[in-house]
């Protein structure tokens, strides 16, 4: 096994343990992305001097005697909507041309106190306002979408770029592409992440969470990430935990939710297979799978537009003024006509998703979590723009990847989506597990158990081709 | 629920309104899109919202940028 194919968990301990120095890992992630890279296309920048730099540091600091935890000396890319001082955040956009970041997001400078090595800053769909990343292919299948917002990253864990990747999530977006690539996404409880020091797409909707090869390493990353920063009027008050997953695989007790409707309505017969067999495992761990009901689900797709539109919108107002033709026709469209959004129309989806959290908390007070499909259909051609259903509706590709996603987004619950499996055509299908607020501990116990129940060990890359 | 659409010319007049002016060639095509997203929002007009206030909540104490646009 070559260094840039570990998980994040197995570099730490090699790492911890000398057995292996970061450098020595930095440069086989390096040597990977030589192969790799120029046929995926999930970086914008690659900073690879400066990620030397920072591995020798590391590996003098880990011989030293001070080694900081598990992400220390570990390779990582960040979605090019992050801020990193000194360097262009980019968004995808020729908007941003000649940026260049003041200061540190809050999850950059928490990852590099962590000991973090970044490689570079991987593609996003344009301000994130996207399902494709079109700039990026996807690490499975070259002829299919990496998913979006956050598909750079994505398929960076999934070619083994990057031991881990941040990604952020306003309809999906770290979730879809997760999915799509067979890796790991969890998109936290609203608030849990700072966001200072990261573009906004639409304020209330936007969350910043890892994308990982395995749902401990998704733990270890979050442990990183959370805490309350002042900086952030949405970050919430509370200590910073250990989230790491215990060895225990037993569920027993554990009530998982099973949707009778919504999230199994319009999904791909192979990825509704997938997800209920995933269920199974779970109760073959112990867990009880109770069927429940999704509230005002005739809503979601009215709440979820009413409040990202216009807040999309008003973040882009000035640049819509001054620079309009910079801006990708299908982003630019769609800000656009988010002008002539009234305010009465914004504050119906703001009641609304009163509404709406009230009944889901009520829901999730009767279960431990919720598991359903992440997305109802796996990575599509690149150019499709829709996918006809078997009662022949039609619903447009990005319509779709974001139906089952947006509740999370919308409530502020926290989401995670775990590989479950294969399509007949070999590509991923992901299943996603929601908790209540701030029960990040239950998804990834419960994640973590379901990997544990595969016969092949968790966190394996994409074959690329 | 009926969704009355913005003429083209509509559509210019509300968006330099909104301080967003559209070129004379993007009228018809943010137009659609205008009509598109109203049918899809208008439903929540069906929901009895009571006396529900907006999710939304102010903070008295004052708050800081976190954004880098």
């Amino acid at each position: 096994m070559q260094p840039y194919e570990l998980t994040l968990a197995q570099a730490a301990e090699a790492l911890r343990s000398r057995r292996l120095s970061p450098v020595e890992l930095l440069d086989s992630v390096l040597d990977r992305m030589e192969q790799v890279e120029p046929h995926l296309q999930a970086y914008v920048t690659v900073t690879a001097d400066r990620a030397r730099r920072a591995a020798r540091a590391a590996e003098k600091e880990i011989a030293a005697g001070r080694h900081r935890g598990p992400l220390h000396g570990i390779p990582m890319g960040l979605k090019d909507l992050i801020d990193v001082v000194g360097m262009p955040t980019s968004a995808g956009s020729r908007v941003r041309a000649g940026h260049r970041a003041r200061s540190d997001s809050t999850v950059a400078a928490r990852l590099s106190a962590a000991g973090a090595v970044l490689v570079g800053k991987t593609h996003t769909h344009e301000f994130a306002y996207g399902l494709i990343t079109p700039q990026t292919r996807n690490a499975w299948r070259g002829d299919r979408v990496a998913g979006g917002s956050s598909g750079g990253s994505a398929v960076a864990v999934a070619a083994g770029t990057a031991t881990f990747a941040l990604g952020t999530d306003t309809g999906g977006s770290i979730r879809v592409p997760a999915a799509l690539n067979g890796v790991v996404g969890l998109k936290p409880t609203y608030g849990l992440v700072p966001l200072h020091g990261v573009t906004p797409l639409s304020w209330s909707l936007d969350h910043v969470g890892p994308l990982t090869r395995t749902v401990e390493d998704a733990a270890l990353v979050l442990t990183a990430l959370a805490g309350h920063d002042p900086r952030d009027p949405t970050s919430v008050a509370g200590p910073s935990e250990d989230y790491r997953p215990g060895a225990d695989a037993d569920l027993t007790g554990l009530r998982v939710g099973v949707p009778r409707s919504y999230y199994f309505d319009h999904v791909d017969p192979e990825v509704e297979a997938a997800v209920r067999g995933a269920l199974d495992r779970l109760q073959d761990l112990g867990a009880q799978l109770v069927e429940i009901e999704i509230p005002l689900s005739r809503y979601l797709q009215a709440t979820h537009w009413g409040l990202m539109v216009p807040e999309a919108t008003a973040c882009h107002e000035g640049t819509l003024r001054t620079v309009p033709d910079h801006y990708q026709a299908d982003v630019r469209v769609l800000l656009e006509a988010g002008a002539l959004m009234s305010a009465a129309d914004y504050l119906r989806a703001q009641r609304a998703r009163a509404l709406m959290r009230q009944e889901w908390a009520r829901v999730l007070a009767e279960v431990d979590l919720l598991a359903a499909p992440t997305v109802p259909v796996t990575a599509v051609k690149a150019g499709q723009e829709t996918v006809t259903w078997a009662d022949g509706t039609v619903e447009g590709v990005a319509d779709a990847y974001v139906r089952l996603c947006s509740p999370a987004n919308i409530t502020g619950f926290p989401s995670l989506s775990v590989p479950v499996g294969h399509d007949t055509a070999g590509l991923p299908i992901g299943m996603q597990l929601l908790a209540r607020p701030l029960g990040e501990r239950v998804l990834l116990r419960a994640g973590h158990a379901y990997e544990q129940t595969q016969p092949a060990p968790a966190g394996a890359l994409a074959p690329v081709t | 629920m009926s969704s009355p659409g913005l003429t083209p010319w509509e559509t210019a007049r509300w968006a330099a309104r909104a301080g967003v002016p559209l070129p004379p060639g993007r009228h018809d095509a943010v137009a659609a899109v205008v009509l598109h997203i109203h049918r899809v929002v208008a439903i929540l007009r069906e929901l009895d919202f009571g006396d529900t206030p907006p999710a939304s909540v102010y903070h008295a104490e004052e708050e800081t940028h976190r954004a880098a646009v």
